[in-house]
């Protein structure tokens, strides 16, 4: 079944064109990488995916709901982090993940359980009595995909979820967003090839709002040591 | 319905845990018995010259007349201060609601979480109504102390009487909360056009001093405009319940204004999503 299925997605600010009718779809249970250079469209995508923003033309669907016109239904299926995490500094990461869980309609019985849950999964069980504010950017990031998680929804989109961090805390945000798959859809934007080829299966470059290619990974980089960076570099030339 | 409580929760939550509410119910509880203990003077001397006159008040002119008991002479007055300083600290409060949220980035977690944008602005707001109902809850105490250590006689049989008339001072208490909950939904609003938290607080300001003030702003205006800024000005609309009488009209009047204001901080929540 396709999770996300998107129909010549086009958005436009004003004259500028940010993303210029895109066409894909994304299979469940698969971590889809979804690259470009800066300003290629990635967020404005997932913006529009979660809900956020509306196209300007076109349509999508996450597990089948039209962000359009059921937008309730599809954002419950998604759990999303901003490439800013959305944390509210005043709150601590208890008050602030149990807030996220009232929003996405967990059960009252179940909000502890839920935050216990999500907080061992992202490694953050030790910090969840201190305020947002006083947390390390690494860990800012830890509570922002624990947010995501909460509800256990279908579909992850993450905006660049390592961005700022530093190469251990990275490798242990790709470890956790690699133990992930099979529960959930992922998808996670990036520039850093080296992330994506460690744990995609699909891959997905945007340059200029257009998709430039949509192919599994082994096809992409056809077994070449650094196949993804050739052909990423071919791919965005103009 | 659980999802504008659990908005309203964190507001509260927000305002409890920094210093923003305290600030105002510190200011509030100074500047307020500031003006207590002066209208507990001023009412205690105007009974002190009136034991020395012959006639009593019968030969006081009817502008001192207010004068005669406690709940005219030091509550209503001071309930009537009390309009002025929630002009100062109500912007205070709901300058942050959604400006704040803007500049930290969180209102995207709103905005794609399941929640529809009425949730959203019913939540917030009636998490600042609590806080405001809070604010003015610090007032209270004023009637109480008189309640408890003034006492009142009757005029002709010189027979001990009820300290306060309660029905007058609950009826100036619900005038202060039904005007902190307009500048509030006005304040919303402001709010959700700018990420600046000072920028709305301003102009929230701005907006209801003139709003309150209108007579003064437009002394000379010729009719028709004279009867409608009669009807628009808040001082106008506020000036009966002050003195204890209960009117529909001003009831009607700011309910409007509310309503008004809540559907314009929807529409300006929901165009958010159309930029």
């Amino acid at each position: 079944m396709a999770m996300i299925e998107v129909e010549r997605l086009t958005k436009k600010y004003r004259e500028r064109v940010a993303i210029d009718a895109l066409t894909f779809q994304i299979q469940e249970g698969k971590i889809v990488g979804f690259l470009g250079p800066n300003g290629a469209g990635k967020s404005t995508t997932m913006k529009i995916l979660t809900g956020f923003m509306p196209a300007t033309e076109g349509k999508a669907r996450v597990a089948g709901f039209d962000v359009f016109e059921k937008p309730l239904e599809a954002k419950r299926q998604i759990g999303y982090l901003p490439e800013t995490p959305p944390l509210y500094p005043e709150l601590t990461v208890r008050g602030f993940l149990k807030f996220v869980a009232e929003l996405k309609g967990v059960p009252r019985g179940q909000v502890k359980s839920e935050i216990d849950r999500v907080a061992k999964g992202t490694g953050i069980t030790s910090e969840l009595d201190r305020l947002n504010s006083a947390l390390s950017k690494g860990y800012r990031q830890r509570v922002g995909i624990a947010q995501a998680l909460i509800g256990n929804p279908k579909l992850l989109i993450l905006d660049e979820p390592t961005e700022g961090l530093d190469p251990r805390q990275r490798a242990e945000v790709l470890q956790l967003i690699k133990g992930l798959a099979g529960q959930h859809t992922v998808v996670l934007s990036t520039h850093i090839l080296a992330e994506v080829k460690t744990i995609c299966e699909q891959v997905l470059i945007i340059h200029r709002g257009k998709i430039v290619a949509d192919e599994s990974m082994a096809n992409l980089t056809g077994g070449r040591e650094n196949g993804l960076e050739e052909k990423f570099i071919q791919l965005t030339a103009t | 319905m659980r999802n504008i409580l659990a908005i309203a929760k964190k507001e509260m939550t927000v305002y409890l845990t920094t210093p923003w509410a305290w600030i105002v119910f510190t200011f509030v509880s100074f500047v307020s018995s500031f003006f207590f203990i002066g209208l507990l003077v001023q009412f205690k001397q105007a009974h002190e010259q009136i034991r020395l006159m012959q006639g009593g008040w019968e030969q006081v002119g009817a502008e001192a007349q207010f004068l005669r008991n406690l709940t005219d002479g030091v509550v209503m007055p001071l309930y009537s201060t009390m309009l002025v300083v929630l002009l100062f600290v109500v912007p205070f409060l709901s300058a942050r609601l959604f400006a704040e949220e803007r500049r930290q980035k969180t209102f995207e977690l709103l905005m794609t979480a399941p929640v529809t944008s009425t949730e959203i602005v019913l939540g917030k707001y009636l998490g600042g109504l609590v806080i405001i109902g809070a604010t003015v809850s610090v007032t209270l105490v004023y009637p109480l102390v008189l309640a408890m250590f003034g006492s009142s006689f009757s005029a002709t049989t010189s027979e001990k009487t009820a300290t306060l008339e309660w029905v007058t001072v609950l009826l100036g208490f619900g005038a202060l909360v039904l005007f902190g909950a307009t500048v509030l939904a006005i304040g919303s609003f402001v709010s959700s056009l700018t990420e600046s938290v000072i920028v709305a607080g301003l102009i929230t300001f701005a907006v209801c001093l003139v709003w309150m003030i209108v007579k003064i702003v437009a002394p000379n205006a010729d009719e028709p405009w004279r009867s409608v800024l009669d009807h628009l000005a808040f001082d106008v609309q506020l000036r009966n319940p002050m003195r204890g009488v209960f009117e529909l009209k001003p009831l009607v009047f700011f309910s409007s204004v509310i309503a008004t204001f809540l559907v314009l901080t929807h529409r300006s929540v929901e165009s958010r999503r159309w930029v």
